[in-house]
């Protein structure tokens, strides 16, 4: 019989949480309550005597000084109540540690059934509130109904002595394991057994697959196998293997490329081998710190002569826009699987996160599934618990409000590791499989959460996406495996390691067994959360927190040894072999028996057409403004604009300091309240080198040239880390794109030709810039299908594109992280700088977009100019003569002027006629042109002739100095007072928008 | 000179908990011998506290702080290793709880630790009244009459804080003891080293009476929710690149420079010197 414990705090302490939920109530949907009071329950559903029920209850489950508790229904008084838990099958951690501590205090093992879940219910008072509120409430706010279930029950409604009732979500699939076969008869049989099993095959592998499956020596080895039509085992391993996600299907596609201007065709036969592969190959014969890069699961740069970083980056929209919790929280924890699984294994040492979602405040007609606000707090939400609880600093993160992302939203997670150069005497960076060595599946169990998640990342989302494929991340059950797979690694027991991700175990296993040619694996051995899994279930499923490892038999017992003092589960689920041959059993049953090669030849490269019509011929055109003559209002106004105003809220949710080696941290100045350019950490704590790294996302530049998007992008990125002392010789790069659809379609998608001009210019400008800037690409990822359908107000649907986005991410070592240099402003009396030039190059910015206009003079990068003013910067900072350095990023000089400012709390006096430009003759466009490759510096007087003299071969120029005035004061082009407005003042206006907040 | 012995600390691992790296460097910098033990080698007796001078609880989410910060920690270790532990506090070995360990070992009971009773749970810390996790630094006051073996010679200490579950609770009386007999190590408090007096953001969590971290009547265990192993370098304090400028031009010396959170950890080594 089943139990239930219900715990609360005690009546005279404050409910944070539940206060919380008053206030998101009041801001999402204008309802208000009263008070919200949380109970915790958890339902035993276990054999328990009356004893040991009352010694869990003490011992475990409630807090003597804060909590009350009771097996029977707190009898807390509401006007109602909602109760929220899992559905079955949704991973229940503190379930988990549940029976774990249970388990130990009363030194019993729960028997095969029994199990323990959580769950909440909500006490709310007010008086006023009505059913229909409350279901929005349980709804909107306290659920998420693709992984939990609700029930509102009102004062009425509800039985004191029955309280919620028992709900036990225990998963129940009586369903015996079948492997089916899979006739195909015609190609349209099996294009038809593709749709209806959700397999996402593209109609042009069909042939290939069938032909292979045809062939008379194949099906010879497949009758000895025991097998004749493929298996669904087989197909789901095509059908992930072949998947936009895993393959890149898109950016290894052949793009005819017209340029609508001169009517000129080209042929790219790859974007990925063109732009991406080539340069990188270039730069890694010029750049001696490049270790590993294009094939393991993140890029490896040497930090010292004794230690390599890791670097990779991912996105994770899908998921996240279907229930933003889970699939941003699985987003960052699945990001740090990846560095952990390159080379031999390297320890985390710092993430970040990049969001880009609608208008937090939108009240359009648009119902996307989760208002942009709600999505918002739900991504901070889960990128916060996977980072804090995996231990890993949150070094860096940006957000980007655009209605683009109403259709979908993006997550980017980055990771970055750090491993010893060697691992007893072996290259770290190097492994491999071998034929005898056994495949050790490590962390979780499997169950059907995440099925074809991979497959459906790779389309639009609708309504027939299955909701299975979003899963809640457990930062506890890999930061386990985290550190005992690292401890494995220090002794020597790992051959091979990879993480589980898309795909499962069809990918990880599937791609090592390549190395040795070869594998069998025993599906029946795989470790199942549940029963009645289906063979093809076990093997594709993304269940989170698992790595395969390679070990060799003479170790496996020591490594077993280990997994068991970490308390991880590992589990020895198969063999490689040089067998040529993908062999999957399941109790001794061959269910899959396909060539190694079989991926690798004869499958048709993704045809796309690509028509580029420059802006001209799109009609843009700059805009007709005559110049403003409030400049005070007009900078206040920029400063408090959701893409440049504060966002603290966000970042001190997120740890920076744990592993103790910051040194550059995401909040600067003197109150540390204004965002740096960079982060600098000290990942090996007794060496003073740094590991330097920065982001930049400026889609809106897109709305006029992607290729002028990417370059911009990528010079922020390099600026941004320049500016805090990085090395200009030692940039490594990460690009993460995210593209709306690129397949032309008449009806679904007519400007699908344009969107991949788009994309192919983007990746020219990718490799220009990484040529010119001598920065080899050490890992980066594609998302496509960056859209959606929204409902409207009359029932209609509406197609909503993002913006064509590419986040770039820098990564560099400074040698001495005591001479990096921040952004605040330092001393009254310094000197204020300015390097680069201005250009009217007011297209796409933030000053446009506040009076609605787009613009045609997109800000262009000359990486033959900027790169001279980034190595005077780098000399500048390595002897120490600037007090502080920051770019000039949106928003322009006006507004980074007042950044600097702001983070100092010091005034400063700026005269406009002094800023080097070309072709610029009107203050706003001096103030707001986002030109690229400029920077603000401040140099204390007695610095000035060594200063300039780095500067002798750049652009540059003295613009003012800083002051105690506590006011930021501008001059025109014609000396007159343009902005004399307070510091503070300028704080408070750029905080206000979110400053309620915490 | 004959090469004194090093004072062994043990830093647990494992389970979730994610600062053990920090704390033993911060220990290592100290003076101490340092090792990182896994929990489970405690348990299983592979590694005996008896061969350790100063045992620290250290930061993480250890069991994912499922059940409340530190409880199921504290609810292994006792049903476990409850008796040696005790043994070694009252052996006149000192204990160090940061963060989930001060959560940890309030669980567990060793604090406060009134009248030798190292196993009675009669505080708590809960969920932050700002309601969320929080990243920043604080300043502490300390109080120099406290028998506290870490913060001795200690005035004023800025450290960061990282926790959503930092709110020091309790009955009055046991304020009251703890404040009557100079338990009470560190309090919040303004930059100045004024009493943060319950403001947010000084007084980061709504702690009853700015409490950031206590002792037990002994001064022999501590715990406190704000991270000194994070402030193991200049270059950790969010003001250094302005300490540096300033000293540059004279207005400020090496001296003025803030005290790093490493002094706690030379203090306890120190202890037995």
């Amino acid at each position: 019989m089943p139990h239930r414990l219900e715990i609360t705090l005690k009546s005279d302490l404050f409910d944070a949480e539940g206060q919380g939920i008053c206030s998101k109530a009041a801001d999402y949907f204008d309802i208000s309550i009263d008070a919200v009071r949380t109970v915790h329950v958890i339902t035993l559903d276990a054999t328990l005597s009356p004893g040991q029920l009352e010694t869990v209850r003490t011992e475990i489950f409630t807090n003597p000084v804060t909590q009350q508790s009771s097996y029977d229904p707190l009898p807390l008084a509401f006007d109602w109540c909602i109760w929220v838990g899992y559905r079955p099958g949704v991973k229940d951690n503190p379930g988990s540690t549940a029976v774990e501590a249970m388990e130990d205090v009363l030194k019993i093992r729960l028997a095969a059934g029994e199990n323990v879940y959580t769950s909440r219910r909500y006490c709310l008072t007010g008086s006023r509130l009505t059913r229909e509120e409350m279901e929005l409430v349980a709804r909107e706010l306290l659920s998420n109904d693709i992984i939990q279930q609700v029930r509102v029950f009102s004062k009425d409604d509800w039985d004191p002595g029955h309280g919620i009732g028992f709900i036990l979500p225990k998963v129940k699939l009586d369903h015996t394991p079948t492997v089916a076969t899979v006739p195909m008869d015609s190609d349209a049989a099996l294009q038809a057994v593709s749709d209806q099993r959700n397999l996402a095959l593209n109609p042009n592998d069909i042939p290939v697959i069938r032909s292979y499956f045809n062939r008379p020596g194949v099906q010879a080895a497949r009758q000895q196998a025991g097998l004749s039509d493929p298996t669904d085992v087989e197909l789901e391993y095509i059908s992930q293997a072949r998947s936009d996600h895993c393959n890149h299907n898109t950016f290894r596609g052949i793009f005819r490329y017209t340029d609508g201007e001169t009517g000129r065709t080209e042929t790219i036969k790859s974007l990925f081998k063109t732009y991406i592969e080539a340069p990188t190959l270039t730069l890694k014969d010029q750049k001696d710190w490049v270790v590993s890069v294009l094939w393991d699961n993140a890029g490896v740069g040497r930090f010292d002569a004794d230690h390599y970083y890791t670097i990779t980056g991912e996105t994770h929209n899908s998921p996240s826009n279907m229930e933003a919790y889970g699939g941003a929280i699985t987003g960052i924890v699945g990001v740090y699987r990846d560095p952990l699984g390159t080379g031999l294994g390297s320890k985390l040492v710092m993430g970040s996160y990049g969001f880009c979602v609608g208008d937090r405040n939108y009240q359009g007609d648009l119902k996307p599934k989760l208002h942009p606000r709600r999505l918002l707090d739900g991504v901070i939400e889960g990128v916060r618990d996977g980072g804090n609880k995996s231990g890993i600093p949150t070094g860096f993160g940006q957000v980007t409000f655009h209605p683009g992302y109403m259709g979908k939203c993006l997550v980017f997670v980055t990771a970055l590791g750090i491993m010893p150069a060697t691992v007893c005497g072996r290259p770290s960076e190097l492994k491999t499989t071998s034929p005898g060595e056994l495949i050790v599946m490590c962390g979780g169990r499997v169950g059907k959460d995440g099925i074809h998640g991979v497959t459906a990342s790779s389309e639009t989302f609708s309504a027939h996406t299955p909701a299975g494929h979003v899963q809640i991340g457990d930062p506890y059950t890999q930061k386990k495996m985290h550190d005992f797979l690292l401890e494995a690694r220090d002794q020597g027991l790992i051959s091979f390691v990879t993480d589980n991700g898309g795909g499962g175990l069809s990918s990880s296993v599937g791609e090592s067994a390549l190395l040795s040619n070869g594998c069998e694996v025993w599906l029946d051995k795989v470790p199942l959360k549940y029963d009645g899994l289906d063979q093809w279930e076990i093997w594709v499923s993304e269940s989170q927190e698992r790595m395969t490892v390679a070990v060799t038999p003479e170790y496996i017992d020591r490594f077993m040894a280990l997994s068991l003092r970490h308390a991880v589960e590992s589990t020895v689920i198969g063999k490689y072999t040089d067998s040529g041959k993908l062999h999957i059993t399941y109790n001794g049953a061959t269910c899959a028996f396909v060539d190694m090669d079989l991926l690798k030849s004869g499958f048709p490269d993704w045809e796309f057409d690509a028509l580029w019509l420059p802006p001209e011929q799109r009609g843009l055109y700059e805009p007709v403004i005559g110049e403003p003559d409030d400049f005070n209002a007009l900078l206040l106004d920029l400063l408090a604009r959701p893409n440049i105003c504060s966002k603290e809220w966000i970042t001190r949710q997120y740890d920076h300091e744990v592993q103790g080696g910051s040194v550059i941290k995401p909040l600067v100045g003197q109150d540390r309240d204004v965002y740096s350019d960079a982060s600098v950490i000290r990942p090996v704590l007794r060496s003073k080198k740094g590991l330097v790294f920065s982001q930049a996302l400026l889609p809106q530049y897109s709305a006029i040239d992607a290729y002028h998007m990417t370059a911009c992008t990528i010079d922020e990125a390099v600026r941004r880390m320049v500016a805090v002392g990085g090395d200009p010789a030692h940039i490594g790069g990460v690009d993460n794109f995210c593209w709306p659809s690129i397949q032309y379609d008449p009806e679904k998608n007519p400007d699908g030709r344009f969107k991949a001009a788009q994309l192919v210019r983007s990746c020219r400008a990718l490799a220009d810039l990484c040529l010119a800037y001598g920065i080899p690409l050490l890992s980066g990822k594609d998302s496509m299908y960056v859209d959606g359908h929204l409902p409207g107000r009359y029932g209609a649907s509406h197609k909503v594109s993002a913006l064509e986005t590419m986040q770039f991410s820098a990564v560099g070592v400074c040698e001495d992280s005591e001479k990096c240099v921040t952004m605040d402003v330092k001393c009254a009396g310094d000197r204020v700088y300015i390097l680069g030039e201005t250009r009217n190059e007011l297209g796409a910015s933030e000053y446009y977009d506040l009076f609605g206009y787009t613009g045609r003079n997109v800000p262009q990068v000359f990486p033959d100019k900027f790169g001279p003013v980034y190595d005077a910067v780098f000399s500048a900072i390595g002897q120490e003569l600037a007090a502080s350095v920051h770019g000039i990023y949106r928003g322009g000089l006006g507004v980074h002027l007042a950044m600097v400012a702001m983070a100092g709390n010091l005034g400063m006096d700026i005269d406009l006629s002094q800023v080097p430009a070309d072709g610029v003759f009107r203050n706003d466009t001096l103030l707001f042109s986002e030109s690229a490759g400029r920077l603000i510096v401040t140099v204390a007087p007695e610095n000035k002739d060594a200063f300039e003299k780095i500067c002798a071969a750049i652009s540059w120029a003295c613009i003012g100095t800083v002051t105690d005035s506590g006011v930021l004061s501008v001059t025109g082009l014609g000396r007159q007072p343009l902005i004399s407005t307070p510091v503070a003042e300028l704080k408070t206006a750029w905080k206000a928008p979110f400053q309620n907040l915490i | 000179m004959t090469k004194q012995k090093k004072i062994k600390a043990l830093v647990l691992t494992g389970y979730g908990l994610n600062c053990d790296n920090e704390t033993a460097y911060a220990l290592t910098l100290a003076g101490a011998d340092a090792r990182r033990v896994h929990i489970n080698a405690l348990i299983d007796g592979s590694v005996s506290l008896d061969d350790f001078k100063i045992l620290v609880f250290g930061g993480g989410f250890s069991w994912g702080d499922d059940h409340g910060a530190g409880v199921v920690q504290a609810v292994r270790m006792k049903h476990n290793i409850g008796e040696p532990i005790i043994r070694f506090v009252e052996t006149g070995n000192l204990v160090m709880g940061i963060c989930n360990g001060f959560q940890t070992i309030v669980n567990l009971g060793l604090l406060p630790g009134f009248d030798n009773n190292y196993q009675t749970r009669s505080l708590a810390l809960t969920y932050n009244d700002c309601g969320n996790f929080r990243d920043d630094w604080v300043t502490l006051a300390i109080d120099e009459t406290s028998p506290c073996v870490f913060t001795k010679d200690l005035t004023r200490l800025e450290l960061p804080i990282r926790h959503g579950e930092g709110k020091f609770v309790g009955d009055s009386e046991v304020i009251a003891r703890l404040h009557d007999d100079h338990q009470i190590a560190c309090r919040y408090a303004m930059p100045d080293g004024a009493p943060a007096d319950n403001q947010f953001p000084s007084n980061p969590n709504g702690s009853i009476a700015d409490i950031a971290g206590i002792c037990d009547p002994t001064g022999r265990v501590f715990g406190l929710m704000p991270h000194p192993e994070a402030f193991n370098h200049i270059t950790n304090h969010p003001g250094w690149p302005r300490f540096k400028e300033s000293i540059k031009r004279g207005r400020m010396t090496n001296a003025d420079l803030p005290v790093t959170g490493i002094r706690m950890f030379e203090n306890a080594v120190n202890y037995f010197a």
